[in-house]
């Protein structure tokens, strides 16, 4: 099921990939045609009203020169004050519009990202930072949306508006209509054009300098404290103020055909009205145009110029789009996954939910199926492309097993993880659940039966009961209240003012590290997985509070696989690995690798002296003798 | 913020020239204005009503060809200069700000509230990113400003001089602009602000759906969220369009305002040509003029939102530059070859704690040896080194700079007890000129900071103008950097720090520790260098120690693996803190459990 099944409009906005790809990504916000209509059309009102009242005005007052009686100026005075009062309100309503149209369509595109985003192979994801993914869903389409607004339709509304103005000088004066096109042209192309080339050569050259810049302010105000020490700060200083005189000498060299088209614009539209005033003349002078019209193709020009005055900003936002573009296009072209829902040959039961048809189930039931748990045999893991960060892994998680995994950061542990959860596919070996490999099971049922809480597992901007529900939409409170108690944080909900309904700042910003923590174990507990899978669970908190949450930790789930750098609370498990060098250096119960691995012993010193102090120190103790 | 801040002007050189000539050029655009418009009806009024042809209009074309001209010099000189001083500003201010923080720091770079009011995060941002948007206020909107107050009264006076009438009626009309802008704004603002607020929760709902789509695709619920997706985004297009609703107000208010005034003229023009009270020529610079009236005023509004951020990173900035530095003592650092470093009793409380880490911690630090530091995390080892640096003053007890004599008279007899030439005296810390003792000070701190520039560059960060280059190679083979730098293709002349190739935590810290060896610094202060290194650069951590002592440097080091600590001559252990856990049960202990053992060992054979 691909994303453009799902969505009927696909087809009449769909353009090719070799089509440039700020084209492809305004395609893609799917702007409404009539809408678009609408804005261009009030835009060219508003725009008309002004030019309307600068012609009617121009014709009233030649006219009253020539002393009429007043009853014939009756229409031009009520046109007059009618288009005074319509710009106003036109302007606004196409105002409103044009954000409707730019609003409706970042509604669009970021729909389709989320569904492109879950449709993509979890390594496309993972690759990309989280800062860059929220870039690139937040900002870069906000981007796309100010183009719409503030450059497609200017643009589309000063092309309709010179359109028709030149059409009607061109009924009054036959020679003044092809002038103001041209006038047009060169004040609203050529003069953006020149915008754009000042705005591109100054992404192109400054853009090098610009960084120099920010990188080394960046530095000194980051690394005060240890440049100050280190006396670096005068060096620095004077290589920021050479960076900046460097900088600001490209950006000036860019910005030269900016002027030139600032000054190209008013000569062109000015030229527009002199040549209308000289041709006027002698227009007049030969009979072919009424006196009382001269004002009017003088004048009206000048109102009509207001129409390019928006055009340089306009081209100029269409070159810092196109990166916006490039980077959401680039996600929106994100290849699906490999292993597609549909591909999978069999569906594991939400063991949870009543759902039982399954492969694993041999008979109705379930008495009898063939419960081995996860298992991994000679499992490489690494990034889909890269090398292997973990080499020839065993592992049995059979029910009611407690596994630890140890070892230095960098060392691959995560990776694990996520290898086993089958969100990355081994580069080698095999995983499976009770017999079957991962990447034959269906993904949602597979997440329910093998659940991973990765180190920074989000907590989402919204009540604790809509983050507990995320677990399963169906469960209810006494549920959502007993699994908090199991984790530990039924004295923090009975704090809580509003309890379930207390809302949570996105990403648990007004949590504590520790309730965060046993937030995320409280969700893993209500998905009442089978293999509960969990990294760095205890990471940034103190060792005591640490401790204990493993401690919990591993008697929460019936099997468990844990990542942690605190070994005390592994008297628990039933296997510790110790990852080593790209693979396991050794394994086996806490007891057995406190007396065979020096490694894991003096980690296991490092804590008890560190938590207890004095005490229990001997490492500490018979430190404090001279080496030598 | 005023819409021209007297501050930017004294901070910024550059800014006071590019008002000068914008000012300037906005009075010749008066003059221009008024020249073209008295021009342009002259000529039509001698076509259409004195019956002229070219040759009558040809003079004043001429003239209207140069006014022209001028004004696109006009308009290609105010981009040209605009950019060019704009850029200049945002530079003088960005060296400025960073400059006078670094002399903010001078006094107490690590204290919590040297950036207090704009934080470290903001800061950044603002010498980044953030002074850039002064761009759109000084290319934009300040001009049109300058124009508000040079173009306007000025074309008006010359509207009253053609017509008393027209320019009694935009008087009175050109003030109602702001006046209603006003009670627009105040009659939206309160829902504005509640929409606002609306809008900004449901902006960030769709993002932190996107944020949590890791943990959604975990639980197995990304797909069922998509729905969610629409839904919110839904809701915050419904949102911000309600607030654009009542947001644009102000704008149909200033364009309904400015058009109907000028309508309201040419009526009038209109209908007392016909009763002969003015005659055409006049009518028409009138209706020519009123629109300039207005046009300076509609341009600040429309280029308000584009100054806006522009001021508030202006603003920022004075904060910073209106800090003045903390005063520092004056004192010429001694010779720390010959002077015991004792901490007396020092507290360090650190905001939002009420328990002080270290508590009461006593240690003397010998010169020469190498010193200890261990405990958990927490107690605060690194608060103590920051104290040892000066880069944070304890909140209660000293740092004291002692001759060894005073407290083991006997162990060194070149010093004279009661000598009446030598200052026998304790020195605080806190009285010395900081930048003296940072002279004998090298600091490896937890994340060596690499600046921009070769890998060269950041080993000479701290080291002596005349170090040689064999002295680099030697200090970087004691402490692995040369096999790093044997690895790179483009050796020591590789670019590092951003922009430059990433070094792992492991050869960060080996660029640090040969800043170290290289610095000649006697007392070298080490925190946690071999927290999550592997092996092999344990045992370099270890050999730069030894040659650290074998050069008769004083070292302090915070240490976790026992590894290390066996190495110290001298160790103090910091107790855990009751702060973070009521159940550790050591906190019940007298004085916070902190014990200082400084134990003076035998001593090495030296």
């Amino acid at each position: 099921m691909s994303t453009a099944d799902r969505e009927p409009a696909a087809s009449r906005w769909r353009l090719p990939r070799t089509a440039p790809p700020l084209l492809r990504a305004l395609a893609a916000l799917r702007p409404a045609p009539g809408r678009v209509v609408l804005a261009v059309v009030t835009g060219t009102l508003a725009l008309g009203c002004a030019v309307g009242l600068m012609a009617t005005s121009a014709w009233l007052i030649s006219r009253a020169a020539e002393h009429p009686p007043v009853i014939e100026l009756s229409v031009a005075v009520v046109a007059t004050r009618a288009f005074g009062i319509g710009r106003g309100a036109l302007r606004y309503a196409e105002r409103l519009v044009s954000h409707d149209v730019a609003l409706r369509g970042v509604v669009a595109i970021r729909v389709r990202l989320y569904q492109r985003l879950v449709d993509a192979d979890p390594a496309v994801v993972a690759g990309l930072r989280r800062g860059d993914l929220l870039a690139r869903v937040g900002a870069d389409v906000d981007a796309l949306a100010d183009v719409v607004v503030r450059s497609v339709l200017p643009f589309a509304v000063a092309a309709l508006t010179g359109t028709v103005a030149a059409t009607l000088l061109a009924l009054a004066l036959p020679v003044a209509g092809p002038v103001m096109v041209v006038g047009l042209v060169v004040a609203g192309v050529a003069a953006p054009l020149l915008a754009a080339t000042a705005a591109r050569r100054s992404e192109l050259d400054a853009a090098g300098a610009r960084s120099a810049t920010s990188a080394e302010a960046l530095a000194l105000v980051e690394s005060l404290a240890e440049l100050t020490v280190a006396g670096a700060v005068p060096d620095r200083l004077r290589r920021l103020e050479s960076l900046d005189h460097r900088l600001a000498r490209r950006l000036d060299r860019a910005a030269a055909p900016a002027a030139l088209g600032a000054g190209l614009a008013t000569l062109a539209t000015g030229a527009v009205s002199l040549v209308c005033l000289v041709t006027g003349a002698v227009a007049v002078a030969a009979g072919d145009l009424a006196p009382v019209m001269l004002a009017v193709v003088v004048l009206a020009p000048v109102a009509v110029a207001e129409a390019v005055v928006p055009l340089p900003a306009a081209a100029v936002g269409l070159v810092r789009a196109h990166a916006a573009a490039v980077r959401v296009m680039d996600l929106l072209d994100a290849a699906p996954a490999a292993h597609a829902p549909e591909d999978s040959l069999g569906t594991v039961p939400d063991t949870g939910s009543a759902d039982t048809g399954s492969a694993r189930t041999t008979s109705p039931g379930g008495t009898s199926r063939s419960a081995t748990g996860l298992r991994a045999e000679g499992l490489y893991c690494g990034w889909p492309g890269g090398p292997p960060v973990l080499r020839g892994i065993d592992l049995d998680v059979s029910p009611g097993r407690r596994v630890a995994v140890v070892g230095p950061s960098g060392a691959g542990k995560t990776t694990l993880l996520l290898t086993l959860a089958g969100l990355l596919p081994p580069l080698s070996g095999r995983v499976t659940l009770d017999g079957i490999p991962l990447h034959l099971l269906d993904p949602s049922a597979l997440r329910t039966t093998v659940n991973l809480t990765a180190e920074d597992a989000h907590v989402f901007g919204t009540t604790v009961r809509q983050n507990l529900l995320l677990a399963g939409p169906g469960l209810r409170d006494p549920e959502l209240l007993a699994a908090l108690a199991r984790a530990g944080l039924g004295p923090w909900l009975s704090e809580l003012p509003r309890g379930l309904d207390t809302v949570l700042g996105s990403g648990g910003t007004d949590l504590s590290g520790g309730e965060r923590r046993r937030l995320l174990l409280a969700r893993a507990l209500l998905v009442h997985a089978e293999v509960l899978l969990l990294d760095e669970p205890a990471e940034h908190l103190d060792p005591v509070t640490a401790d204990t949450l493993l401690r919990d930790v591993l008697t929460a789930g019936p099997a468990v696989v844990v990542v942690t750098h605190r070994v005390s609370p592994l008297v628990a498990t039933d296997e510790v690995l110790l990852i080593e060098d790209g693979a396991v250096g050794c394994r086996g119960r806490h007891h057995e690798l406190l007396r065979t691995s020096a490694r894991y012993r003096e980690s296991w010193q490092v804590e008890q002296g560190a938590c207890h102090g004095s005490r229990h120190a001997p490492a500490s103790r018979r430190s404090r003798a001279p080496a030598r | 913020m005023r819409p021209l801040d007297p501050r930017l002007l004294r901070h910024a050189r550059a800014a006071r020239g590019h008002v000068a000539v914008t000012a300037a050029l906005g009075v010749l655009t008066a003059v221009l204005v008024v020249v073209q418009a008295l021009l342009l009806a002259d000529a039509i009024a001698t076509v259409a009503v004195e019956g002229g042809g070219w040759p009558e209009i040809r003079d004043e074309t001429a003239l209207l060809v140069a006014v022209l001209v001028g004004r696109a010099g006009i308009s290609w000189a105010q981009e040209r200069f605009g950019h060019r001083a704009a850029t200049a500003v945002i530079g003088q201010l960005r060296l400025q700000v960073v400059e006078h923080v670094s002399a903010l720091g001078r006094a107490a770079p690590g204290e919590a509230g040297v950036l207090d009011g704009t934080g470290a995060g903001s800061l950044v941002t603002l010498v980044t990113r953030g002074l850039d948007a002064l761009d759109g206020y000084l290319v934009r909107y300040l001009p049109q400003l300058l124009l508000a107050v040079t173009v306007t009264p000025g074309v008006l006076v010359v509207v009253a001089w053609q017509d008393g009438v027209s320019a009694v009626i935009i008087a009175v009309t050109l003030p109602l602009v702001p006046v209603f802008m006003v009670l627009v704004g105040l009659a939206t603002r309160s829902a504005a602000d509640r929409r606002l607020r609306t809008m900004r929760r449901l902006g960030t709902q769709v993002l932190d759906l996107v944020a949590g789509l890791p943990t959604l695709r975990a639980l197995g619920r990304d797909r069922a969220q998509a729905t969610r997706v629409r839904e919110a985004g839904d809701a915050y297009r419904r949102a911000t369009m309600g607030t654009l609703r009542s947001a644009f107000l102000s704008a149909l208010v200033l364009e309904t305002l400015t058009t109907i005034s000028v309508a309201l003229v040419a009526v009038g023009v209109g209908l007392r040509l016909v009763h002969g009270g003015i005659d055409l020529r006049t009518g028409l610079a009138v209706l020519v003029l009123a629109p300039e009236v207005y046009l300076p005023l509609r341009m600040v509004g429309l280029h308000y939102h584009a100054s806006v951020d522009g001021l508030a990173a202006a603003a920022e900035a004075f904060t910073v530059l209106d800090r003045e530095p903390a005063p520092t003592g004056r004192r010429e650092a001694p010779d720390l070859r010959g002077h015991l470093i004792v901490l007396d009793d020092v507290s360090v409380t650190h905001r939002g704690r009420t328990a002080p880490t270290p508590h009461l911690l006593r240690m003397d630090v010998r010169p020469g040896r190498v010193h200890a530091l261990t405990g958990p995390s927490g107690s605060g080892k690194s608060t103590a080194c920051s104290v040892l640096l000066g880069l944070r003053r304890p909140d209660a007890g000293r740092v004291l700079l002692r001759r060894p004599d005073e407290t083991t008279a006997s162990s060194d007899g070149s010093l004279t007890p009661g000598h009446p030439d030598v200052d026998l005296t304790d020195v605080d810390l806190a009285d010395l000129d900081p930048a003296s003792w940072w002279r004998q000070v090298s600091w490896v701190p937890q994340r060596p900071p690499l600046v921009p520039g070769s890998l060269l560059d950041n080993v000479l960060l701290a080291a002596p103008e005349d170090a040689t280059r064999a002295e680099v190679d030697t200090a970087a083979a004691e402490t692995g950097l040369a096999e790093v730098v044997a690895a790179l293709a483009t050796g020591w002349d590789t670019p590092v720090g951003q922009g430059g190739v990433g070094l792992s935590a492991g050869q960060r810290q080996r660029v640090a520790l040969t800043r170290a060896l290289l610095s000649r610094a006697q007392l070298v202060i080490l925190d946690e260098p071999t927290a999550h290194l592997d092996a092999a650069t344990e045992g370099i951590v270890r050999a730069t120690l030894l040659r650290l002592r074998d050069q008769g440097r004083t070292v302090v080091v915070v240490a976790h693996r026992a590894s290390l600590v066996e190495l110290a001559d001298d160790v103090t252990t910091l107790g855990p803190v009751g702060d973070a856990d009521p159940a550790a049960g050591d906190a019940a202990q007298p004085s916070a459990g902190v014990a200082s053992r400084a134990t003076a060992g035998p001593g090495r054979p030296r």
